[in-house]
């Protein structure tokens, strides 16, 4: 991947540059969103949570924005290589920035309907740990992608399988929690459906750690095993 | 823009613009004065001349008594010299500049035989009429016969057929032969196909404009030993019984027009001057008719060929 | 040069130099040229691609001073086409070219298309009805021109002059035909139509196209190679080159940044 700031036409430079740092604001906006989610739902702050699921438009909007931008870049520049690939990628990556967003939404939806709810005595503890591990995850995928590092995307993606264990954990903390207590069935549900929103986001941002691969090495790592990916990101490209 | 400055601007363009008048002015006379020049003489010549000619003109030998002198075997061995001319400088400088600008390799001896070709067009024409004398008189004892005259004003003519020659091929863009060439054609095949048929109409422009310089040629004429008086025809060059055709024709003595008109000027009676100024203006409308043959040919060809 | 799955082999260019006099303008060239498929050459102006194109058909021959070295040969025979011993005219009666600018002769239509028999001394008139037919057919142009076959060829439009003149070279049925640019004199409309011609003839003659356009070489053809400076820096697929090239040369250029 060449740099983006050396082609013929400096103007082409710009529009390619201004796709890649709106993908990053995007990226940054989604971040905010999944962090207020989950503090809404910990802490039972109903008004947070629903300010986080007014402000899903604004992530809505820039997927509109960013994807514009690159029918005019694809339509009147007939990107090739690298720069093709970029175009496809940054498509790619804010669609699934924008599912994230969904995700966050959904969060938020539950923790307004657990705020009116008796509280548990762990404080919703692994629901933040969750939380916080998806959030970094989205973070890192971003930062990997920002700096074009595929050794960093594929951290990231290998991060994805211990959220995935991490769910499981959960979901049988929450089965054993209703076994003990019917009464709290109602409320543990909404605690699952949250909890499955965030491995949601975990997968989201795996697929957003391939697109830096492919971006990078224009190779193709969705539907592989993790050590394949691994193996492909190592390589020359 | 302020006024001001389109103001400025205009006065600017109106500056500038004062010389296309005054070189329009200056053009304009320089054209006219060549042009009146010419017409006058020709005007004078015609006036002179237009009254004598008639059916009689054409058909009467040269005579003592102006009045009855015509100019029949003049323009008959000005036609028969021209013939030869043709048949000789058309074959031979269309094959030559046909070899020097599609087969002759480009090294320094090509460059040097075009130069000498082109600076061959330049030689005045005296300089023919002697090589001819020497030539074609003596050493290969033609005389002083309409063939020795037509080898003659061919080879004052060969230079400029085969520039013209040169030139029309060269008009034809690269693209067209290597078209030929691509689909497998032959040097022969592309020249035979292509390279000739494209380039006739400027040849045969090249080959008249030659001819029209030769009819009015005097001076090799003269140099060869042309007679001025001539009071009969040569042999027909066809005849009633086998083999139809004759060659007779070509070792005859002859005049031609130029020298027909040098005879009757240089003799002191009015009468002939006349004559003389008729003969000019009969050769002047051969001229033109050659000019206008060329034209026509030109643009006849040029109608099919947008390059 | 890998040639990844490539079909079968049509041509090979093999160490191929080639010299403008003194100048080298081609620099050891390796290129396979797959049969009935299309191989464009792309790269920037003075790159060697046109020159690179005119060896196949020996053009060269045609202007002193110009030298080979090294081989071009044409299969299933192997026949080195730059052997001096082979005569440049038997490897023009095989392999057919197209030039960037349409150059029909100043001559009927019907007589444009028979050109390439004619020189073969084909003279029986049925023959030739039938080839002329068969190759505007061929051309996409039968239908605009069968009533005019007699009127001259200048009277078409751009874009049918130069189907036209893929008309010409189809009609003495090549192995090979050489397209060196043959759009850029054209609309974009007729450059289009000339395209999905090139895409249909890929079906019957195997052929190698020189291009300005990159989007030309990605629309047409199948294996592209990119030249720089009289050498091949990397030969491929094209959705390969275009998506993802091997060398920064070739993504330098064909993506438009400073070389």
């Amino acid at each position: 991947m060449e740099p983006l700031d050396t082609h013929i036409s400096r103007q082409y430079n710009v529009e390619l540059e201004n796709i890649r740092s709106l993908v990053l604001q995007m990226g940054g906006l989604v971040e905010q969103q999944i962090d207020q989610a989950i503090t809404a739902l910990v802490q039972g702050n109903q008004a947070l949570a629903e300010a986080t699921i007014v402000a899903d438009y604004k992530v809505n909007n820039m997927e509109v924005t960013i994807d514009e931008e690159c029918t005019q870049i694809l339509a009147r520049r007939q990107p090739a290589a690298g720069d093709l690939r970029l175009v496809l990628a940054v498509i790619k990556t804010i669609t699934d920035l924008e599912r994230i967003g969904d995700e966050a939404e959904k969060i938020a939806r539950m923790a307004v309907q657990l705020a009116g709810e008796e509280r548990p005595k762990n404080n919703y503890r692994e629901i933040q740990s969750l939380g916080n591990h998806a959030r970094w995850m989205v973070h890192d995928a971003l930062d990997a992608y920002a700096r074009m590092d595929t050794e960093a995307a594929v951290r990231v993606a290998r991060e994805d399988r211990k959220l995935d264990h991490e769910y499981d954990g959960v979901m049988r903390q929450m089965v054993t929690f209703m076994m003990e207590d019917p009464r709290t069935i109602s409320r543990v549900l909404n605690i699952i459906w949250a909890a499955r929103a965030i491995e949601r986001i975990g997968d989201h941002a795996r697929n957003i750690c391939e697109y830096v691969i492919y971006l990078v090495k224009g190779k193709d790592v969705r539907h592989i095993s993790l050590e394949q990916m691994e193996k492909e990101a190592r390589e020359g490209g | 823009m302020q006024d001001k400055e389109i103001q400025t601007l205009r006065s600017m363009i109106a500056r500038r613009k004062r010389w296309d008048v005054i070189f329009a002015i200056i053009g304009l006379f320089s054209m006219l004065g060549g042009v009146i020049t010419l017409a006058a003489l020709i005007a004078g010549m015609a006036m002179d001349g237009a009254p004598r000619i008639s059916w009689d003109f054409f058909t009467s030998f040269p005579s003592r008594h102006a009045d009855q002198a015509g100019i029949l075997s003049a323009w008959v061995g000005t036609t028969l010299v021209m013939l030869v001319t043709a048949f000789t400088a058309v074959p031979l400088g269309v094959a030559a500049g046909i070899y020097l600008e599609e087969y002759a390799a480009k090294n320094w001896m090509t460059d040097l035989i075009e130069i000498n070709v082109t600076n061959l067009a330049g030689v005045p024409s005296i300089v023919y009429g002697l090589l001819a004398l020497g030539l074609f008189v003596y050493k290969l004892d033609l005389g002083q016969s309409i063939l020795a005259a037509g080898l003659t004003l061919a080879i004052l003519i060969l230079p400029v057929v085969i520039v013209s020659t040169r030139e029309a091929i060269r008009a034809i863009p690269g693209t067209i032969r290597e078209g030929a060439f691509a689909l497998g054609a032959t040097k022969w095949q592309t020249v035979a196909h292509h390279v000739l048929p494209y380039s006739t109409a400027g040849i045969l422009t090249g080959v008249i404009i030659g001819m029209s310089r030769a009819i009015g040629e005097t001076a090799p004429i003269i140099t060869i030993g042309a007679l001025t008086y001539i009071a009969f025809l040569p042999e027909s060059p066809i005849k009633g019984e086998f083999p139809f055709v004759s060659f007779e024709w070509l070792s005859s003595a002859f005049t031609v027009m130029p020298i027909q008109m040098f005879n009757w000027v240089s003799r002191p009676q009015e009468e002939f001057h006349v004559n003389a100024a008729a003969a000019g203006l009969v050769l002047i409308v051969m001229t033109l008719i050659m000019n206008a043959m060329a034209i026509f040919i030109r643009y006849h060809f040029r109608k099919r060929i947008k390059w | 040069m890998p040639a990844t799955n490539m079909s079968t082999l049509k041509a090979e260019a093999k160490g191929l130099n080639f010299y403008y006099g003194a100048y080298q303008a081609l620099k050891s060239i390796d290129l396979p040229v797959a049969e009935k498929e299309i191989t464009a050459l792309i790269g920037p102006s003075g790159c060697g691609k046109s020159t690179f194109l005119r060896c196949f058909n020996r053009m060269h021959d045609l202007y002193p001073g110009n030298r080979y070295e090294g081989e071009i040969n044409l299969h299933p025979d192997g026949v080195n086409i730059l052997n001096p011993k082979i005569d440049p005219i038997e490897v023009r009666m095989r392999i057919g070219m197209v030039f960037q600018k349409p150059n029909p002769f100043p001559k009927s239509i019907y007589e444009n298309v028979a050109y390439g028999l004619r020189v073969r001394g084909t003279t029986k008139r049925r023959v030739l009805d039938e080839k002329v037919e068969q190759a505007l057919r061929g051309a996409a142009l039968w239908n605009e021109v069968k009533d005019r076959l007699n009127s001259l060829a200048f009277n078409l439009s751009g874009g049918q002059q130069q189907r036209l003149c893929i008309a010409r070279a189809l009609a003495t049925d090549p192995e090979i035909i050489l397209f060196d640019e043959p759009t850029s004199a054209l609309d974009p409309i007729a450059t289009a139509s000339i395209e999905e011609l090139i895409a249909e003839l890929k079906e019957q003659v195997t052929i190698l196209i020189v291009t300005h356009n990159m989007q030309q070489a990605a629309r047409v053809s199948r294996y592209t190679a990119f030249m720089h400076l009289g050498e091949v820096v990397e030969f491929g697929d094209t959705g390969a080159i275009f998506t993802n090239p091997a060398k920064k040369q070739t993504e330098d250029y064909i993506t438009g940044r400073y070389g």
